[in-house]
């Protein structure tokens, strides 16, 4: 058995069954991985998220490390506010994504789980490279992270805390006390839905919490929601997963995060970038909704003429829309949106259409 | 909930069921199976008029997560499958004995019947 949440115990009272990722045993599911992604697009789902890594940066040149190792300017964002970025090698491609909070004087980064190491050591020798005046620390086994997600969400989550949610805008983030117990609040999430985050310390915390929640969300059926469904529910949103859309060393770029691209600063990684961009000539991560029987998986090769374009890296059947929905880097220049391609499923084709992201557009629920 | 375990079908240990009537073959996934796979979103079935040997992949079941394959019980020939899966697998969840039946069988070896695991013999397994 790998790294367990505090919640463990709560889990297995709730019937979760578990799954191994990135050296954690977590909850894959508790009822169905379907029901659990239609109650989070419906009405409120709670998610133990403690697999994932919590690292501060301190000091008075915080921001300044934080630029230099991703692709965001931390001096953008005053306190109170948090942004999704990435953090780049010299050769411009993705160490790890991560969220990075700014909370008075310092910066908390949530980097994946598993990837705490690997980050804190990158971020230490950036600090001794450049000499910067910045304390990182990986405080992931302190905190547990749990996430109340869903149109319903602001409404159940008013019920146990001092803080005026309406008044917390997007990305935005504050100190708060949930049920009597202290932690950061995030209106942040990995689902496409409302929702917000709790990174709670001391980490035992997070069962008064998560039980308190359950109980406040029963008028409404709020469910505990596992890894399984966790996942659809991004994919459907087209939000990356490290480990999948990253694998084999992917930049920014092919990645479709050029929305989140700051090139007004210097940063590890830029002219590796900015050469990429101009020359145009690489894969670019490509939505695809099958027409066809079949659901894509990871790591399945994607045809078009009966020649190979690519290879999903994420791949699921869409609760939602009950087709098979994947995502593939594709070579540059062979298709646009509308256009057929074939995923080769089990040495068959089957058809999928070029969409543009997300699958499943915002406010699902109020038209279905 | 416990597993229901038919008395009245054969078992392979790879949570198949195997229904013999005469010369033919019923097959399926049992109830056990059904549950620990959860949400059966896809079925992929073989074509009528294959031949099969026992212990090949019959066809592949797919919930959300995840990609499973099941194991011919028994050696023969495809005679028919079960077309109401193409769009609603899911009721090999609901009724995994009955509606969720996946192919039918004609069997070539009389004797691989006899090695199939009986009602008794499956529960001893789950």
């Amino acid at each position: 058995m790998g790294i367990t949440s505090p919640l463990h115990d709560l889990h297995e009272k709730l019937g979760a069954t578990f799954t191994e990722f990135a050296g954690f045993t977590m909850p894959v599911q508790f009822s169905s991985i379907k029901d659990e992604h239609l109650c989070v697009r419906n009405g409120v789902g709670i998610f133990d998220v403690s697999h994932m890594s919590n690292v501060w940066i301190s000091g008075k040149d915080a921001a300044a490390l934080l630029s230099k190792t991703t692709i965001e300017d931390a001096s953008r964002f005053g306190s109170g506010k948090s942004q999704y970025t990435a953090l780049t090698r010299e050769d411009g491609t993705v160490i790890d994504d991560t969220i990075f909070m700014h909370l008075d004087d310092k910066y908390m980064i949530i980097p994946n789980a598993g990837m705490a190491g690997p980050v804190t050591d990158w971020l230490k020798k950036q600090v001794e490279a450049f000499g910067f005046d910045a304390q990182v620390e990986n405080v992931s086994r302190d905190y547990a992270i749990i996430a109340v997600q869903g149109p319903l969400s602001q409404k159940i989550l008013q019920k146990v805390t001092d803080v005026d949610l309406s008044k917390i805008g997007f990305f935005a983030c504050t100190h708060a006390t949930i049920a009597g117990k202290k932690c950061i609040l995030s209106h942040t999430g990995y689902t496409g839905e409302l929702g917000f985050e709790l990174q709670v310390n001391p980490a035992e915390n997070a069962k008064v919490i998560f039980e308190e929640l359950m109980k406040v969300g029963k008028e409404v059926n709020i469910k505990p929601i596992g890894l399984g469904a966790r996942d659809t529910l991004r994919l459907e949103k087209c939000f990356l997963l490290a480990g999948n859309e990253f694998e084999g060393g992917r930049t920014p770029l092919e990645a479709n995060l050029s929305w989140a691209m700051h090139w007004d600063h210097d940063f590890i990684g830029k002219e590796a970038l900015l050469k990429q961009k101009e020359n145009g000539d690489y894969q670019r991560l490509t939505c695809l909704q099958c027409t066809g029987r079949g659901i894509p998986r990871h790591g399945m090769k994607v045809e078009h003429s009966g020649k190979e374009i690519g290879v999903v890296s994420s791949g699921s059947m869409s609760p939602c829309l009950k087709t098979g929905i994947a995502m593939a880097y594709l070579d540059p220049g062979v298709v646009s949106l509308g256009d057929t391609v074939d995923i080769m499923i089990r040495g068959k084709s089957s058809e999928a259409e070029v969409v543009k992201p997300p699958f499943v557009k915002k406010d699902w629920a109020k038209t279905h | 909930m416990a597993d229901e375990v038919r008395d009245d079908l054969k078992y392979t240990k790879t949570h198949e069921w195997v229904e013999v009537k005469g010369k033919t073959a019923i097959v399926g996934i049992t109830d056990h199976a059904q549950s620990e796979l959860t949400d059966i979103v896809f079925a992929e079935l073989p074509e009528a008029g294959k031949e099969i040997t026992k212990g090949d992949e019959l066809c592949v079941v797919e919930s959300v997560k995840s990609v499973s394959e099941i194991y011919a019980p028994i050696s023969g020939t495809i005679k028919k499958v079960n077309e109401d899966l193409e769009d609603t697998p899911e009721i090999i969840n609901e009724n995994p004995y009955d509606d969720g039946w996946l192919v039918e069988i004609e069997i070539s070896n009389k004797e691989e019947v006899n090695a199939l695991l009986d009602a008794d013999a499956y529960k001893k397994l789950l």
